[in-house]
């Protein structure tokens, strides 16, 4: 196992404490904060997991997740404000 | 080289984690989010510009990070708006009464 695999998976291993969270908080907001967290460590571990494989082709799924995470985030929130 | 600046970065993001799990309410879980978005984001770019001669690959994961970096601060200040607005329904928050 070399560093950027063992980086990715230790990454992973952040999304436990974030699911801990998402299930667990009584706040929606805390929610979704846990949910924002955790799509940041899943966008530095593709990216982590794209240098590992050696095809930097995979690199658009971490940059795309991150551009994507930022509208579903503001969603989010613009939802929770009033209407949920 | 690399190694380390991946253990730090990775080191950084679990503790942003670990502070998102151990904090008490939205706005101080809201502060953790700047720890992977700033500082690992950099760290994980300084290593694939190490690692990797290829510029595309740098230049993608220069974009990533910045991409965090810029937006974190909009969606934090987003979501703590949000979580004030459906707390005390207004907004601006009123300003405290001074000293008489």
């Amino acid at each position: 196992m070399n560093a950027w695999l063992a980086g990715a998976t230790a990454l992973c291993a952040g999304l436990v404490p974030c699911a801990w969270v998402c299930l667990r908080a009584r706040d929606h907001f805390d929610r979704l904060v846990a949910l924002e967290m955790a799509a940041m460590l899943v966008s530095l571990a593709m990216v982590l997991l794209a240098e590992e494989m050696g095809r930097p082709l995979f690199l658009d799924l971490g940059l795309a997740l991150a551009l994507l995470s930022f509208g579903g985030g503001l969603v989010f929130a613009r939802f929770l404000e009033g209407w949920v | 080289m690399v190694a380390a600046l991946l253990f730090a970065a990775v080191g950084i993001a679990l503790a942003g984690a670990a502070g998102v799990w151990l904090m008490r309410n939205p706005y101080q879980r809201l502060h953790y989010l700047a720890l992977p978005s700033g500082f690992s984001g950099l760290l994980v770019t300084i290593a694939v510009l190490l690692h990797d001669p290829q510029k595309q690959a740098a230049l993608k994961v220069a974009l990533t990070a910045l991409a965090l970096f810029a937006m974190n601060a909009v969606l934090t200040h987003a979501t703590a708006r949000a979580a004030w607005v459906r707390e005390h329904g207004e907004w601006p928050p009123k300003e405290p009464p001074g000293p008489p």
